[in-house]
């Protein structure tokens, strides 16, 4: 389930249910294929039940520019989920040391990129795109939606992605090549 | 082979040199940039047999990369491989006119890659012979 807010019916093409759907498709297929995790629907409700447990969060945006489009992707998702999601990549051992913040950061980058670019791709596949590089912040709760948010449970816990739309030319306020 | 690997993601690097390493891939050393300018510095040093790279990346892409390479003689050889989550026919017809072999979209599994790489090296013998 996803939620709208009101600039929805400016810009159908990116907000409609079809690409809300294909949003989650590109989770689901970044999730499964490169980290072997599970990911399944969710709505409001269950998001924000199971949110309160969380106490620290990673948020990952990359910034996109495709054709006259140009906005954002954001990947909000629990630390205990990015611990996890690194050692599936990486074939860590849990009994090995624990990974730095720097190298679970870059990770949960390439996680919003990778669900960005797929998104894009199911939406827009005709059209090339270009991606900032991530930036990746904690958090100790989920922001405000963005034009469109999908809620999901990766591994049955809760993952947010928001989508937000920028001025052309204006990447996370950066002009990008 | 040597390899050069240029992707902008540490992580993204460490993982397809696990997965060279867990192919049927005869491996000499392997190269890592962090974008196109840096990626074409290794190249000017040492010879290459195989380039894998991403295509969104800070300073140089990959696609601005590929096109100086394409436009010298020394690296006609070298195989190219694209690793991207840009997935749209554009980049994939543009990555045919730069003559790169495969176009790996992400995400995807670490057996699709080794596949890859086994084909790769398949086909690198049999030009040999």
């Amino acid at each position: 389930m996803s939620s709208t807010n009101s600039r929805t019916t400016k810009l159908p093409k990116l907000t409609n249910p079809e690409a809300a759907s294909a949003m989650f498709e590109a989770v689901r297929a970044v999730a499964e294929q490169s980290f072997f995790a599970v990911a399944e629907p969710s709505d409001d409700r269950s998001f924000g039940v199971a949110a309160i447990q969380v106490p620290r969060w990673l948020v990952a945006t990359v910034g996109f520019e495709q054709g006259p489009l140009a906005g954002s992707v954001s990947c909000t998702l629990p630390e205990r989920l990015a611990n996890g999601l690194f050692d599936a990549f990486t074939g860590r051992d849990p009994s090995d040391p624990a990974p730095t913040s720097t190298l679970v950061y870059d990770l949960v980058g390439e996680f919003s990129n990778m669900v960005c670019g797929a998104w894009l791709t199911r939406v827009e596949g005709s059209r090339t795109f270009t991606l900032s590089h991530p930036s990746v912040e904690p958090a100790v709760k989920p922001g405000t939606a963005g034009d469109l948010r999908l809620v999901a449970a990766i591994d049955d816990l809760p993952v947010a992605v928001d989508l937000r739309l920028l001025p052309l030319g204006r990447v996370n306020g950066v002009p990008q090549a | 082979m040597r390899i050069l690997i240029v992707d902008d993601s540490a992580m993204m690097r460490a993982m397809i040199k696990r997965v060279i390493k867990l192919a049927d891939v005869p491996v000499e050393s392997i190269l890592e940039a962090s974008n196109g300018r840096e990626g074409l510095e290794l190249l000017q040093k040492h010879e290459v047999q195989l380039l894998l790279t991403d295509i969104n990346m800070p300073v140089m892409t990959g696609a601005e990369m590929l096109r100086e390479i394409a436009g010298n003689d020394r690296w006609r050889g070298m195989s190219r491989v694209i690793i991207s989550t840009d997935g749209s026919t554009v980049r994939r017809e543009e990555a045919a006119d730069l003559d790169v072999r495969c176009y790996l979209e992400k995400p995807f599994s670490p057996e699709v890659l080794r596949d890859v790489l086994n084909e790769l090296a398949d086909n690198e013998v049999a030009e040999t012979d």
